[in-house]
């Protein structure tokens, strides 16, 4: 992971790597450590955390380069306070919606390599024996299915309990402000 | 220079004593119960703009083994870190009254 953080260190401009590089690699290592203690996930989090703040930094500072101003809305460190909200995006479903990913992914080379084997002229069916049938594939598939939308709802639960949303739709006003008086 | 959330708790963070680069992440996050974590890019895109305008300098540090670079507050620095707290003490307080006058 180290070496994938210096490789980003490249996109900065020269003289921003010589003056901060060597500093940057010190806390990154730091960082790095620390999230190791606390388990893979927190790893992984701060991988993307990181690589997400090196490569916004390096765009920062290549177009303040081409510039010579922050004053760009987006890149600008100038802006006045910012609220920012309490609201934090559950680190839950960013792993859900990596699943998903995956799955369409997976499901869209399935498709293609089913529609490959596929001869384009469809061959004529005959009659089809009730013997031929097998039950046991489209009951796989069902249950599979079950298994997948099981999880998913799950997942979205899960999310949605982290967010704390059901927490405010169970706020009751009007006891609370009776409890206040 | 105006100051952003991160810029605040970057100065905040050495307002108490200097710090190097990774003690200034660890007591972001502290200072605003998690809520903040900022990453090394940002971090050092904020010190080079503060040191840029002289609110911040640079030293090695002389009780590191490895001569860490540690940052402190000018004396520019703490003061406009002074003027930006007095600013949000008096915001704070007339949204404390105005939010206080809707109650009632």
């Amino acid at each position: 992971m180290l070496a994938f953080y210096r490789a980003l260190l490249h996109l900065y401009p020269a003289a921003y790597r010589c003056e901060f590089g060597g500093e940057m690699m010190d806390v990154l290592q730091e960082v790095q450590a620390e999230k190791r203690k606390k388990g893979a996930l927190a790893l992984l989090f701060s991988g993307a955390h990181e690589t997400g703040g090196l490569v916004f930094g390096a765009v920062r500072e290549r177009f303040y380069k081409l510039t010579g101003s922050y004053d760009s809305g987006i890149f600008s460190l100038r802006r006045r306070f910012a609220m920012k909200s309490e609201f934090r995006f559950p680190k839950s479903t960013v792993g859900l919606m990596v699943v998903i990913l995956a799955a369409v992914l997976f499901t869209i080379e399935k498709a293609k390599a089913v529609s490959a084997s596929i001869p384009h002229a469809n061959p004529p069916v005959g009659h089809i024996e009730p013997s031929q049938i097998t039950v046991l594939p489209s009951l796989l598939i069902t249950m599979l299915s079950a298994v997948v939308i099981g999880v998913i709802g799950w997942g979205i639960l899960y999310a949605l309990r982290r967010t704390g949303v059901q927490q405010l739709s169970e706020m009751n006003p009007a006891a609370n402000q009776r409890g206040g008086e | 220079m105006e100051v952003s959330e991160p810029v605040l708790l970057i100065l905040l963070s050495l307002a108490e004593h200097p710090r190097h680069g990774y003690a200034i992440l660890q007591d972001a996050e502290r200072m605003s119960d998690g809520r903040v974590r900022l990453s090394t890019g940002t971090l050092y895109g904020a010190l080079a703009r503060l040191l840029d305008e002289k609110w911040i300098e640079r030293f090695k540090e002389q009780d590191s083994s490895r001569g860490k670079q540690a940052y402190r507050l000018t004396a520019a620095g703490r003061r406009n870190l002074q003027t930006e707290v007095a600013r949000m003490r008096r915001l704070t307080r007339v949204a404390g009254l105005r939010v206080a006058r809707k109650e009632t």
